[in-house]
């Protein structure tokens, strides 16, 4: 089972959700900066305007300054109408001339300063804390011109800042709902085109699981292009298992008349056998019976043999094996049955290779095809298996060459000697016709590619080549 | 039931006491507890009114059936004086102080001598009859002209400040030393209501040259004044609270009582507990009776104040005062609006405008 990791719509979720996230917390961080600004600056004007308000009714009469405040400088500040308000009118002596009497922190050295450099006077912002709150005040001068004196009054108006602050805090909050709700909102448009965007994937396991196991025809479902390549993948693997399964399928029905066909002719061979009342009839028949069942026992072991490879690609990894020592320990092997049919076996080559392969698998191999060889060989034949190294091409490559000098397999058959219990029309040797079909499945096992060539004059040459590996020595 | 026979003997015996002089210095009444468990400790909450206490007491007696244990000192005084007395005395300052002079109460709530309670009544009177849950208006109440109707003979009664300046002009030296006003100097409520006058009315200038030029006679309150109406000290009364002066209209019917077609100013009686209170949750519970439907439904029906909730019936209720002739009504703003009502250049302005025309040294009566 392979194991998950992590679902790309969780990922997609948790980056979209933590993007969405930051940039609301920045959102929400410049919207708190803004609120407060905007508050202290529309706060500010209004004490500025109250104290612009309070200087304009401020004016000299024979050296007696005359101030009557007007009401609207009042309204003004009521506009905060839940915040304190202190003023006072100061003239340049430090004198409180109405208004509150011990208003603290007044800038006087700037407002003298001003003052003194005969300028414009512009307003001077401060806070300070007066009965028990956080007051913000601002100082303001105005010059009064008489004849040819000058005298400045300095007018100082201040508010508590609740007003500021609900400001601030009612913007504030304005923005959190909007940014909660655009949060709310864009995640679900995300979510939805997240959803939209994995879809395909969903539609693809969705046609898979609603499939019957043996329909194995290609899927059909419009996909992005992104995921086209993994439908095209399954495809492919579905039409390769689609393959397998019909040759597997084949096979057994084969195999399975295979087996019977000769089990049907032992029994009638054995039953006539029952009935010979001639003595030397009987043993010919009981000979033959002899004959089937070992044909039958070949097909048998090979069939078994086959079975075992099967099951030996699954579970053996490979490990370095002397190919040179298989072959000539095939060789060994066959060479009296080879004899009995008076046919040599002639070992060429004298390299030593290492392959990483499975040494099982490749004697099998090796005893099919030199069997086969040797099946197909006339009396007196020779068949030559030879080893070498070739070094011709780009890469080298190690071929093995099992030639005998049988009557060969006519092109026609080339391509189909390989199939399952395939032999050729005019083939008359008993075999089961499963010996090359498994040699050439061992060399694609072992990633070797299998040729049949024609011998000259007459006969057959099986190639298989291995690639080169690296790390593995052959010497010459 | 021998204590609300108590009670009323203090009432009746203060009542006259109270008509007869003018309330310049304070004067103390008790209202004992109700208590009849002597397991309860007896408390005191102690008020400092300029209010009528025969207007107040029918509250008093509300809260002390509500909370028995408590006895009320209620101490009356005029509001200017009460104000000052404040100020001075910082350690003699009572739980509620309760006064129409809504500047110097303003005043003290913005310079920070107003506890603040949040109560749970205020979301049932107006939103603008309180500020910063420090200040706390109660009631609702036009400032009027009262007419001694002698001097009418065959003339119609004057509606307007307009109407009442034509008749000064047309009985000219019959009114001489005729006319009561509010010393401004000496009263926080008339200072509060001339200034205001001042803030609306183009007739403001014409007035006061006419009250000087007939040598208007100066109160210090209305008891006084209204007193001197009902002699015929005086025949014109201006700028009087309303309340006063209806009670006197319905007892003596030459006297009538007029709300200016042209403006009414309506005036806030307020309430606040001082931040040194020595009882302020006594006092809290009195802030909450007086602005709950039931506290006001005493001003309006016992008190003979119309109260500042539009939602209570009554004979003094808002609805009745509407149903009166009266023109625009003007409530003067509870909020800095007030702060140029204390403003001390202002008040030298107003005041040196006021001598020159009425010279107190001369006219005024004590």
């Amino acid at each position: 089972m392979a194991k998950a990791t992590t679902s790309i719509r969780r990922q997609l979720i948790l980056m979209v959700a933590a993007v969405l996230i930051v940039i609301n917390i920045i959102a929400l961080w410049s919207a708190h900066i803004y609120a407060n600004r905007a508050a202290k600056e529309s706060y500010d004007r209004l004490l500025y305007g109250s104290a612009l308000q309070m200087a304009e009714n401020i004016t000299i009469l024979d050296s007696q300054v005359f101030i009557d405040l007007p009401v609207s400088a009042f309204e003004t500040l009521a506009l905060s109408a839940s915040d304190r308000a202190f003023y006072a009118i100061m003239n340049g002596r430090y004198q409180v001339l109405t208004g509150y009497k011990d208003l603290p922190s007044i800038p006087f050295t700037q407002l003298l300063q001003q003052s003194s450099e005969k300028e414009k006077f512009i307003p001077i912002y401060y806070e300070t804390m007066y009965h028990g709150e956080e007051v913000r005040f601002v100082a303001l001068g105005k010059r009064l011109l008489e004849a040819d004196s000058v005298n400045d009054v300095f007018i100082i108006v201040g508010q508590t800042s609740d007003a500021r602050r609900a400001a601030a805090t009612e913007v504030s909050q304005m923005a959190l709902q909007f940014v909660a709700l655009f949060f709310v909102i864009t995640l679900l448009l995300l979510l939805f085109v997240i959803w939209r965007v994995l879809q395909p994937l969903q539609a693809i396991k969705q046609a898979i699981t609603e499939r019957s196991p043996q329909e194995l025809s290609p899927l059909e479902a419009n996909v992005p292009s992104e995921v086209a390549p993994l439908l095209k993948s399954i495809n492919y693997f579905m039409a390769q298992l689609d393959n397998t399964l019909s040759r597997l399928q084949r096979f057994t029905a084969e195999a399975a008349h295979q087996i019977r066909t000769p089990l049907a002719g032992l029994n009638s061979q054995a039953q006539n056998a029952i009935d010979e009342t001639d003595e030397a009839l009987r043993q010919k028949q009981l000979q033959h019976i002899l004959e089937s069942s070992n044909v039958l026992t070949g097909t048998v072991n090979q069939l078994l043999s086959r079975a075992t490879l099967t099951h030996r690609y699954q579970s053996h990894p490979f490990s370095p094996v002397s190919l040179d020592h298989v072959v000539k320990e095939t060789c060994r092997e066959l060479v009296v049955w080879a004899l009995e049919r008076q046919v040599e076996i002639e070992y060429l080559g004298d390299i030593q290779v290492t392959i990483k392969g499975d040494e099982f698998a490749l004697k099998q191999m090796l005893q099919n095809i030199i069997e086969n060889a040797i099946k197909y060989s006339p009396k007196g034949g020779v068949v030559e298996v030879e080893l070498m190294v070739m070094n011709e091409l780009a890469d080298a490559s190690i071929r093995l060459q099992i030639r005998d000098q049988g009557v060969g397999v006519p092109d026609k058959d080339k391509e189909h000697i390989f199939e399952y219990f395939y032999r050729s029309p005019d083939n008359f040797t008993s075999g089961s016709g499963i010996g090359l079909s498994i040699a050439k499945d061992v060399a694609e096992h072992h990633d070797a590619r299998f040729h049949l060539k024609d011998n000259s004059p007459s006969g057959l040459i099986v190639e298989v080549s291995f690639p080169q590996q690296k790390g593995l020595l052959y010497e010459s | 039931m021998k204590v609300s026979c108590r009670l009323g003997l203090c009432l009746i015996l203060f009542s006259h006491i109270a008509l007869a002089g003018p309330a310049q210095s304070g004067r103390s009444i008790i209202f004992p507890s109700l208590n009849k468990q002597p397991k309860l400790e007896e408390e005191v909450l102690t008020v400092y009114g300029a209010v009528n206490h025969r207007v107040i007491s029918p509250l008093f007696k509300a809260y002390q059936e509500a909370y028995s244990n408590v006895a009320i000192h209620y101490t009356e005084s005029n509001t200017r004086h009460l104000y000052e007395q404040f100020l001075s005395e910082p350690n003699n300052r009572p739980d509620v102080m309760l006064s129409p002079a809504m500047d110097l109460q303003f005043k003290l709530a913005n310079d920070g001598y107003a506890l603040a309670y949040d109560s749970p009544e205020l979301g049932r009177v107006p939103k603008d009859s309180h500020w910063r849950s420090e200040l706390f208006g109660f009631t609702y109440e036009p400032i009027v002209t009262a007419i001694n109707t002698d001097i009418l003979a065959r003339e119609a009664l004057p509606q307007s400040r307009e109407q009442l300046l034509n008749l000064i002009r047309s009985k000219n030296h019959l009114l001489d030393e005729k006319i009561g006003l509010f010393d401004i100097q000496q009263s926080g409520l008339g200072y509060l209501a001339w200034a205001y006058d001042g803030q609306q009315s183009r007739s403001y200038g014409r007035l006061l040259e006419a009250f000087g030029t007939h040598q208007a006679q100066l109160y210090t309150d209305t008891a006084s004044m209204l007193d001197g109406l009902l002699k015929g000290q005086i025949f014109i009364a201006y700028n009087l609270v309303g309340a006063y002066s209806y009670q006197w209209t319905q007892k003596y019917s030459w006297i009538k009582t007029i709300m200016p077609t042209d403006y009414t100013t309506i005036i806030m009686r307020t309430a606040f507990i001082p931040r040194d209170a020595q009882q302020p949750t006594l006092a809290k519970r009195f802030i909450d009776l007086l602005l709950s439907p039931e506290g006001q439904h005493i001003l309006a029906n016992q008190s003979a104040l119309t109260p500042i909730s539009a939602k209570v019936k009554g004979p003094f209720s808002r609805d009745e005062l509407n149903k009166l002739p009266h023109g625009i009504f003007r409530p003067i703003p509870l909020g800095l609006e007030l702060l140029i009502q204390t403003d001390d250049a202002k008040k030298r302005l107003i005041y040196s405008e006021w001598r020159d025309a009425i010279q107190p040294e001369l006219k005024r009566k004590k």
